[in-house]
C-alpha cells in the first residue's frame, strides 16, 4: 500500500507514539499537541503521512498548517511585498514539516511539501479568503536549504529563520 | 464544569430511566438497557452513514430525525477532511500555465508545481531502516 495523507484525528493517536525525528520538538509536537491543536484549540491542522507497512501502519511524516500575518515592515527587503501599502500581509503558515528518521532521504519531505503547497494554492485560488504568502520557520540550516530550493526566501535579518514564498506569480490568472 | 456534568448526568439518568420503563426492563437490567440502546443507535447511525434519512411517520405527519451527531456524520461524508489532495482539471491546467509564464521559479519550486500538475502523482515507496538516524 502506498503512503496516504490524512488529516490527523483521534483514530491516529495509537500511531503517534512510535514517531522518531532528530528534532525532539517536532516529535513532541506530534505526540502531545498536534491533535489538541487540530480538534480543541483550533490553532493548526496537521496532516500525517501513513505508511501501511507489512506489520502495521506507521506515521512516516507530517506537516501542520495554520494562518499567519506578516508585518509589512519586516518584509522591507522584498519590494513586491511592500508595494501594497500599510497593511499586514496575510499568509498560510507551514508551521511544521517532519519526516520519520527511519525513512529520511527517500523523497517524502518533498512530497509533503508539495501536498502543503497544493492545499495552500487550492485555498488561495478557490477558498473564501485572500492571502499572499506561504510562510515557514526553518528549524535548521538543512531545512532552510530545502525551502530555498523550493523558492522560499528569507524574510529579513531580524527573523533569520522565517522564510516566505510569494504566491502571486503562481496565482495570477 | 462539574456543575454542568452533574446536570448532564441527571438528565441522562432521567432519560435512561424513562427508556428502561418504556422497554419494559427491570432496574437490575442496566446491561440489557445499554445493549438495546446501543443497537438502536447503531442502526440509526448506519442508515445515516449510507446516506439515508431516518423519519417518524404517522399518517401524513412526517418528522425527520435531526441530531448534531448525524449532521457531523453527513458533513464529514460530504466534505471529507484530509482527503488526499486532488486537483481539478482546471487547477491542473492553471498550474501548467503558470509554468509557461515568464516568472522564473527555482528548480525545486518548478518541479513541485510540475508534480502537482501531473495527473498520476504518487507518494514515494518507503523502505524503513532498522535503527533511527542520530
Amino acid at each position: 500500500m502506498p503512503v496516504r495523507i490524512e488529516a490527523l484525528e483521534t483514530g491516529h493517536r495509537p500511531l503517534l507514539t512510535g514517531f522518531q525525528n532528530q528534532h525532539p520538538s517536532l516529535v513532541e509536537y506530534l505526540k502531545r499537541y498536534a491533535l489538541r491543536h487540530a480538534t480543541k484549540d483550533l490553532l493548526a491542522r496537521t496532516f500525517v503521512a501513513i505508511d501501511d507497512t507489512p506489520t502495521r501502519p506507521r506515521v512516516a511524516g507530517y506537516f501542520s498548517l495554520a494562518t499567519v500575518s506578516v508585518d509589512r515592515a519586516s518584509a522591507e527587503k522584498h519590494p513586491n511585498l511592500t508595494r501594497p501599502p500599510r497593511f499586514p500581509i496575510p499568509g498560510v503558515l507551514l508551521a511544521r514539516l517532519a519526516v520519520e528518521s527511519r525513512v529520511q532521504g527517500q523523497g517524502l519531505g518533498r512530497y509533503l511539501f508539495e501536498e502543503a503547497l497544493g492545499l495552500t494554492l487550492q485555498l488561495a485560488k478557490d477558498g473564501p479568503v485572500a492571502f499572499r504568502l506561504l510562510v515557514t520557520d526553518a528549524i535548521d540550516a538543512a531545512a532552510a536549504r530545502f525551502y530555498e530550493r523550493h523558492g522560499l526566501v528569507r524574510l529579513s535579518d531580524e527573523y533569520p529563520c522565517r522564510m516566505v514564498l510569494d504566491l502571486r506569480p503562481v496565482l495570477e490568472p | 464544569m462539574a456543575r454542568f456534568q452533574a446536570l448532564t448526568n441527571t438528565v441522562l439518568d432521567a432519560e435512561l430511566e424513562m427508556l428502561r420503563k418504556r422497554l419494559g426492563l427491570d432496574r437490575s437490567q442496566k446491561a440489557e438497557l445499554l445493549r438495546e440502546v446501543a443497537s438502536l443507535a447503531a442502526w440509526i447511525v448506519q442508515q445515516a452513514d449510507q446516506g439515508r434519512e431516518v423519519q417518524a411517520r404517522a399518517g401524513r405527519t412526517v418528522e425527520p430525525l435531526v441530531h448534531p451527531a448525524l449532521e457531523r456524520l453527513r458533513a464529514r461524508k460530504a466534505h471529507p477532511v484530509g482527503k488526499a489532495l486532488e486537483l481539478s482539471d482546471r487547477e491542473v491546467e492553471r498550474l501548467a500555465a503558470a509554468l509557461d509564464r515568464p516568472f522564473n521559479p527555482p528548480a525545486g519550486l518548478r518541479a513541485a508545481l510540475a508534480s502537482l500538475a501531473k495527473a498520476g502523482r504518487h507518494p514515494p515507496k518507503l523502505r524503513w531502516k532498522k535503527a533511527a538516524a542520530a
